[in-house]
C-alpha cells in the first residue's frame, strides 16, 4: 500500500511538472472535492458497516481528546527542536509547525510576517501532509492505530482520513475525524500566539 | 462550513449502510472502487503540487528546512500519541471488566 501511495503521489508530481491536461489543471480544485467528498462517502459507508462503533467509542471515553491535546504539544516540542538543528529563531519554526498539515490556512498567516516564512509554512505543512500520507500504513502496522491519526494532524478530518481508515478500521477513523477537527479549530490560535512570540 | 459539509457526507455514507442498503456483495466491489478513487485522488493532489513552479523552485530553497519541521513535527506527534495511547487503552480495559 505504501508503495502504491508513493507512485500515485510521485507520478502525480512528475506529470503536473511536465506535463498536466489543460483540462485537469483547470479544474483541479474541483476534482479534489470531488474526489474527497466521494472517498468520505465511503468512509461513512465503513463506519456504517461497523455496528459497534459506538461502543468502541465510548470505551475510550473523554479521554479521547488527549489525542489532538498530544499532537498538539509534539508538534511543538518537535518544531522547537528542528529550529536548534536549523538554526533558525524557535518561535519561528514553532509557528510554522503549528499549521499542523493546514498549509493553505498557516502560509497565509505566516507570510503576514514574512514571505520567506510564508513559504516555508507553506511547503513544511504540504510535505507534513504528504509523508504522512505515505508513511501511515507503516505506522499502523507497526507502531499503532492512534499514531496514524498523531502523523496526520489537522487533516485527519478530510485528505487523509480515507487513507487512515483503509490502513487502521472504521472506530480509527472516527477518532480521526475528532482529532482533525479539534486540530482545526486550534489552528487559527495556535499560529497568531506563536507569532506573538517571534 | 467545509466541515458541515463533510459531517453530512459521512453521515449519509453511515446511514445507508447502517440501514443496510448495500449488499455485502456491493461493498466487496466498493472497496475496490475506494482504493482506486484513493489512488487518483493522490494522483490529482501531486498533479495539483508539481504544477505550481512556485513550489518547486521554493522546494530548492527552503526544501530542507521544510523537510526537517514536517519530520520532527510528526515524529514528536507520534511519540506523544504513543505516550497516552497506552493510557486511554488501560481505560478500555477497565471497563470491559465491569
Amino acid at each position: 500500500m505504501t508503495v502504491k501511495i508513493l507512485l500515485a503521489v510521485i507520478l502525480g508530481i512528475i506529470s503536473g511538472y511536465f506535463y498536466a491536461p489543460e483540462i485537469i489543471v483547470e479544474n483541479i480544485n474541483g476534482v479534489i472535492d470531488f474526489g474527497l467528498c466521494l472517498l468520505l462517502f465511503f468512509v461513512g459507508i465503513d463506519i456504517g458497516r461497523n455496528k459497534n462503533i459506538l461502543n468502541d467509542i465510548k470505551k475510550y471515553g473523554y479521554k479521547i481528546i488527549l489525542i489532538p491535546f498530544m499532537i498538539v504539544l509534539g508538534t511543538i516540542v518537535g518544531s522547537i527542536l528542528s529550529s536548534f538543528i536549523l538554526k533558525i529563531p524557535v518561535f519561528e519554526a514553532a509557528a510554522v509547525g503549528s499549521g499542523l498539515g493546514w498549509y493553505s490556512l498557516s502560509a497565509i498567516e505566516l507570510s503576514k510576517y514574512s514571505t520567506e516564512l510564508g513559504t516555508l509554512a507553506f511547503l513544511s505543512n504540504i510535505l507534513r501532509e504528504v509523508i504522512a500520507i505515505i508513511a501511515m500504513p507503516f505506522i499502523a502496522t507497526n507502531i499503532g492505530h492512534m499514531e496514524t491519526i498523531a502523523a496526520a494532524g489537522a487533516t485527519s478530518m478530510d485528505t487523509s482520513l480515507p487513507i487512515i481508515t483503509k490502513a487502521t478500521n472504521s472506530s480509527m477513523s472516527v477518532i480521526a475525524f475528532f482529532s482533525g477537527l479539534v486540530l482545526s479549530t486550534l489552528v487559527p490560535i495556535l499560529l497568531p500566539l506563536m507569532m506573538s512570540f517571534i | 462550513m467545509r466541515i458541515l459539509l463533510y459531517i453530512t457526507i459521512i453521515s449519509l455514507g453511515a446511514f445507508l449502510s447502517y440501514r443496510g442498503l448495500s449488499s455485502e456483495k456491493v461493498l466487496e466491489k466498493l472497496d475496490r472502487i475506494q482504493y482506486l478513487c484513493l489512488l487518483f485522488l493522490l494522483f490529482v493532489m501531486g498533479v495539483k503540487i508539481g504544477i505550481n513552479s512556485e513550489i518547486i523552485k521554493a522546494f530548492y530553497k527552503l526544501g530542507y528546512s521544510a523537510v526537517v519541521i514536517s519530520f520532527f513535527s510528526i515524529i514528536f506527534s507520534i511519540l506523544g500519541v504513543k505516550i497516552v495511547s497506552k493510557f486511554i487503552k488501560s481505560s478500555k480495559k477497565k471497563v470491559e471488566k465491569i
